[in-house]
């Protein structure tokens, strides 16, 4: 994690905010594909199709 | 470290060999360390995090509810009622001279507008009603309960049919298995309030459009996933209509 880090370019304010932008996609991203997972998988919502 | 692998490899193998092996596990380690992470986010994501989205949208959507029923148009209308398994039965026969009973109707509301509340007073989370938006796509359904286009809106003459989820998006439907026969569910909109009670309960394949089908009188079908943690099949509970601005008119008191 720390070497990932660290491999970010630029200097240290500048790899702080790459990382949360990483982070943030990364979450977003998860969000989405959990999202899919749970209403194929998991609660549809009921209906009737 | 690497001694202990040099001395470790086959005498005519890869002095690596040792060392792969040990990054093959490694690997496999994090891989496993990955999945269960991945599938503890699931679990997390489905059951607090959808649930605080639609409990955050609920209670905006309550207060748009609200303001529908202030804003929306209702009029009365002459009530014919539609004849079932009558074959080829005349129409009925209007009297003029008789006074037509009337219903309270409300405009359709578009797809996505949030346009009802139920309430069921025997289940905790529904007590206090949850808002019941048109349209059952999983869009719709993200608020949790949803109202099926094409069947009559509730407190109208026919089978009004609502589905919500079972285990996610807060859940609305979580116990619905819990309702009996004479429970009673209340569906406020901007007609006023109508009152079902609980008939019965049927668990189906979530392709058996025939709990949807047009009934004679007024009916509220409410569909879920079943079992719990589990799309596989539908939880429908049927009601009838025993209150409402409409009940004389449809049941002619």
């Amino acid at each position: 994690m720390k070497r990932a880090f660290f491999a970010l370019p630029g200097p240290l304010p500048i790899k702080v905010v790459l990382a949360i932008v990483v982070v943030a996609v990364v979450l977003v991203a998860l969000h989405f594909i959990y999202e899919w997972m749970g209403s194929t998988l998991l609660d549809t919502g009921g209906a009737i199709e | 470290m690497t001694d202990s692998v040099t001395s470790t490899a086959a005498p005519n193998g890869s002095p690596r060999v040792g060392s792969r092996v040990r990054k093959a596990i490694r690997g496999v380690g994090w891989t496993l360390i990955g999945l269960g992470l991945f599938l503890f986010g699931f679990v997390v994501h489905q059951l607090y995090v959808t649930t605080w989205f639609a409990q955050q949208s609920n209670e905006q959507l309550t207060v748009e509810a609200q303001e529908h029923f202030a804003s929306v148009e209702v009029t009365e209308v002459p009530y014919v009622p539609k004849e079932f398994d009558n074959g080829d039965a005349p129409p009925p026969v209007i009297d003029p001279d008789e006074p037509q009973p009337t219903l309270l109707v409300e405009e359709q509301p578009e797809i996505s507008t949030p346009f009802a509340i139920i309430r069921i007073p025997t289940i905790d989370r529904l007590s206090e009603g949850w808002t019941v938006v048109e349209g059952t796509s999983r869009a719709n359904l993200k608020n949790g309960a949803g109202h099926m286009p094409f069947t009559p809106l509730p407190g109208q003459p026919g089978n009004t049919v609502i589905s919500g989820h079972r285990t996610t998006y807060g859940a609305p439907f979580h116990e619905l298995d819990t309702l009996e026969p004479g429970d009673l569910i209340e569906v406020e909109t901007a007609i006023g309030v109508s009152t079902y009670a609980v008939t019965g309960s049927e668990i189906v394949q979530p392709n058996e459009l025939w709990v949807t089908e047009p009934r004679e009188g007024a009916w509220l079908t409410l569909t879920t996933c079943h079992p719990k943690f589990s799309s596989r099949q539908r939880l429908v509970v049927f009601a009838e209509l025993v209150e409402g601005p409409n009940y004389d008119a449809i049941f002619g008191a």
